[in-house]
């Protein structure tokens, strides 16, 4: 681990450290959060909101997005395509394109990353956050060697010299179980199948040792074994390395077989956040609900898209008022025209509706 | 792209997986069948372009007869001359005659000096070939670092100046360009020779400034369109390849990212426009070659069309023609050295 600000944190307690050095170092702007300590999050998404302006037209791709994540756990984003995943999660890295307006807060490690220097955040991204894309074969330089784009990133976020940085990629790639991993080292993005490619971008994630890896639709472009395979080798990783992981996936079936936390994103915000047993075994949004409809747990496709369920997509230049799930909704009532709070509701399940699944009283806001 | 997204086991038998020893990539290799298909796709170019300025040239009134022996020349004259050279005869007995020699490698002799082609174009093509080449080398030198500070920050300070300088650039035509470079540096600062070309035997110094001038009027325009190709061709990259969001990923930086990522991918799409411009820039020479009269292959063209020195005439459009069909075919070698997909075949 880089642990570049890490050797700032003063864990409160520590017997080196005195009461002044802690009220100092709690009340400073600069801070960092007590990351790393069980049960403080090492990612806090807060009211995260993205606009781009294109040709005159503003498009609300993320709209008030708000999680949290612990540390070496893996969470699921889910939602239709469109719903806001990749913006928000390019967001955070400060990878989107300058027609993009980012507002809200991301605390990272109890660093702030909206509006964090890009120096800084350069220092991150590949560092304590890395990310792997959804198509392997296009996310790979198709004119560099392997070893060349792997050794690229360990020698960004460490010292080590040619030989040094070398061997180390021999190690990961090896770690991601790509076979053959000095063979590999010199070939060509295209001589690899999209599972290795894909094994090989892991690897690339895996170079600054991350805290954090988010995993846009990874699986999504692979068969059904490779899929298996992918998910199964980025568990392990989690485990092993003890890193957060955010999978980000339209397959709801993915996320329930792999993640702790789901979150459901519609619209550009969360609508329901829960441990994976308690949204499964108590849906509460009508969205997730649908979702659940759409896809009859045995019969199901594994790339199937929520087809079934009724609607539109809303159009995130004109979204409606209130709630924006509204025009498909089974269960909308007139006070659907405001905008349901997303709060936790019970122990650790949050959601944002105002006539829940399973209490249709027509008041499920009860305060 | 299809292969790829199979599973390869090391020893399939895929060919084109399989093709790992050097000798037998290169015997069955994409190279050499695209030198021979090139080469054979060659042929009827030259034919259809020798054929097509013998007609040309037999539909301009006058013949080499006639200007060779000026106005004053009496019919009779002018009858006795055209038997001698063979002129008398249709114009397919010529074409064929000429053709034979050509396919041997005999360009035949000019009718009006008398001279073997193959010495005139020995004299001349060197100072078109130097001239193409200092134009060449010096827009694609400047295009490059043009391009990238450009598409740095595409609608920045930087992207603004070079769009306006290429545009302005690109709407003059070469020849106006020559006039305004020889009024400025010759006429007005005298700094540079306004005609005239000084040989490389009286030293490199005198040599190359005798070509400034002319070459800039050649290398001005091609300079602002290779900086905006580039430039655009880098912005594409940059703003729609998936794998220039990796390397912003991996915490690569703006700079190398530009040029050590998209770069790469972008001097495939410069390769082939300036393999492709390398045809019209020659053909570009012969009007900068009369204003600047320097010796070259064009200057030549033009005084034997003036004279209907129709030997003369098919040498040098021969070797436009050729030089087009070989530019083509390094644009595609070069691709095939450059790009791994295609030295490693898997499309
Ligand atoms: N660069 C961009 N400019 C304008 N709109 C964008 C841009 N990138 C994404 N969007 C829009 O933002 C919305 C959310 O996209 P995205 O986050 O990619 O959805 P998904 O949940 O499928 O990952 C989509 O409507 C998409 O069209
Ligand atoms: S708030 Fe209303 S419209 Fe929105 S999901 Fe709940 S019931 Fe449906
Ligand atoms: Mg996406």
């Amino acid at each position: 681990m880089s642990g570049k600000q890490r050797t700032a944190t003063y864990p409160v307690g520590d017997s080196y450290v005195s009461e002044g050095v802690i009220a100092a170092a709690s009340s400073g702007p600069a801070a960092p959060g007590p990351a790393g300590e069980p049960g403080e999050p090492l990612l806090v998404v807060e009211d995260l909101r993205v606009q781009f302006t294109r040709g005159g037209r503003r498009i609300n791709a993320v709209n008030g997005l708000s999680y949290e994540l612990l540390p070496g756990s893996m969470m699921a984003i889910i939602g239709e395509s469109g719903s806001g995943k990749s913006v928000s999660s390019r967001a955070l890295m400060g990878l989107l394109p300058p027609t993009a307006t980012i507002t809200g807060s991301v605390s990272f490690a109890g660093r702030e990353l909206i509006g964090m220097p890009e120096r800084e955040m350069r220092e991150l991204r590949g560092g304590d956050i890395a990310m792997v894309f959804q198509d392997p074969a296009r996310s790979l330089n198709p004119t560099m060697k392997i070893g060349a784009q792997v050794t690229e990133a360990i020698r960004l976020h460490s010292d080590s010299d040619r030989k040094g940085a070398h061997a180390r990629a021999i190690e990961l790639l090896r770690m991601v179980r790509l076979p053959a991993p000095e063979r590999r080292f010199h070939e060509y993005p295209h001589q690899l199948s999209g599972g290795m490619r894909q094994r090989v971008m892991i690897a690339i994630a895996l170079a600054g040792e991350p805290r954090l890896l988010i995993a846009d639709e990874a699986t999504t472009a692979l068969d059904v074994t490779t899929q298996a395979q992918i998910m199964e080798l980025l568990v392990e990783l989690q485990q092993r390395l003890g890193m957060a992981v955010v999978m980000i996936s339209h397959d709801l079936g993915l996320a329930a077989s792999y993640a702790q936390d789901v979150v459901v994103m519609y619209a550009g915000r969360a609508v329901e956040h829960a441990p994976t047993a308690t949204l499964f075994g108590n849906v509460r949004m009508p969205y997730t609900r649908a979702l659940l409809g759409a896809i009859p747990a045995l019969e199901r496709e594994p790339h199937s898209l929520f087809e079934v369920t009724p609607g539109q997509p809303p159009d995130l230049s004109a979204l409606p008022k209130g709630c924006p799930f509204r025009p498909r909704c089974p269960n909308a009532l007139d006070r659907c025209v405001e905008m349901p709070p997303f709060r936790e509701h019970e122990p650790e399940h949050w959601w944002a509706c105002w006539n829940p699944v399973g209490d249709e009283t027509g008041n499920g806001e009860q305060e | 792209m299809t292969t790829a997204a199979l599973p390869q086991v090391p020893g399939t038998r895929d060919p084109r997986v399989s093709r790992t020893s050097r000798v037998t990539r290169f015997a069955g290799s994409p190279v050499l069948r695209l030198v021979v298909k090139r080469l054979l796709m060659a042929i009827p170019i030259m034919l259809g372009v020798t054929v097509l300025t013998f007609w040309v040239l037999s539909l301009i009134p006058g013949n080499a007869a006639q200007q060779l022996l000026g106005p004053e020349a009496t019919p009779e004259q002018v009858a006795q001359l055209e038997e001698q050279l063979g002129l008398n005869r249709p114009g397919y007995v010529r074409y064929g005659e000429w053709l034979r020699g050509a396919v041997t490698g005999d360009l035949g002799r000019s009718i009006v000096s008398n001279q073997p082609v193959s010495d005139l174009l020995g004299e001349r093509l060197p100072v078109t070939g130097e001239l193409v080449l200092l134009a060449f080398v010096v827009s694609l030198v400047l295009a490059v670092p043009v391009a990238l500070l450009a598409a740095h920050r595409p609608g920045g300070v930087w992207d603004r100046i070079s769009m306006v300088v290429s545009t302005a650039g690109l709407s003059v035509a070469n020849y106006v360009l020559a006039l305004i470079l020889v009024l400025v540096f010759a006429v007005q600062l005298g700094v540079l020779p306004a005609i005239g070309f000084t040989p490389l035997s009286e030293g490199l110094w005198p040599n190359v400034r005798s070509l400034i001038l002319p070459s800039a009027a050649i290398g001005l325009p091609l300079f602002c369109f290779y900086a905006r190709f580039l430039r655009g061709d880098l912005v594409d990259q940059m703003q729609q390849e998936e794998y220039v969001t990796t390397a912003r990923a991996k915490g690569v930086g703006s700079w190398q990212v530009l040029i050590r990522h998209a770069f790469r991918n972008s001097s495939f799409g410069l390769i082939t426009v300036v393999g492709l411009n390398l045809g019209a820039l020659i053909g570009g020479t012969v009007i900068i070659e009369q204003i600047f009269a320097l010796p070259g292959i064009g200057q030549m063209l033009l005084q034997a069309i003036n004279t209907r020195d129709f030997i003369m005439v098919q040498a040098v459009v021969v070797v436009f023609a050729l030089v087009a069909v070989v530019a083509n075919l390094v644009v595609d070698l070069l691709y095939a050295v450059l790009d791994p997909r295609i030295r490693y075949g898997s499309r």
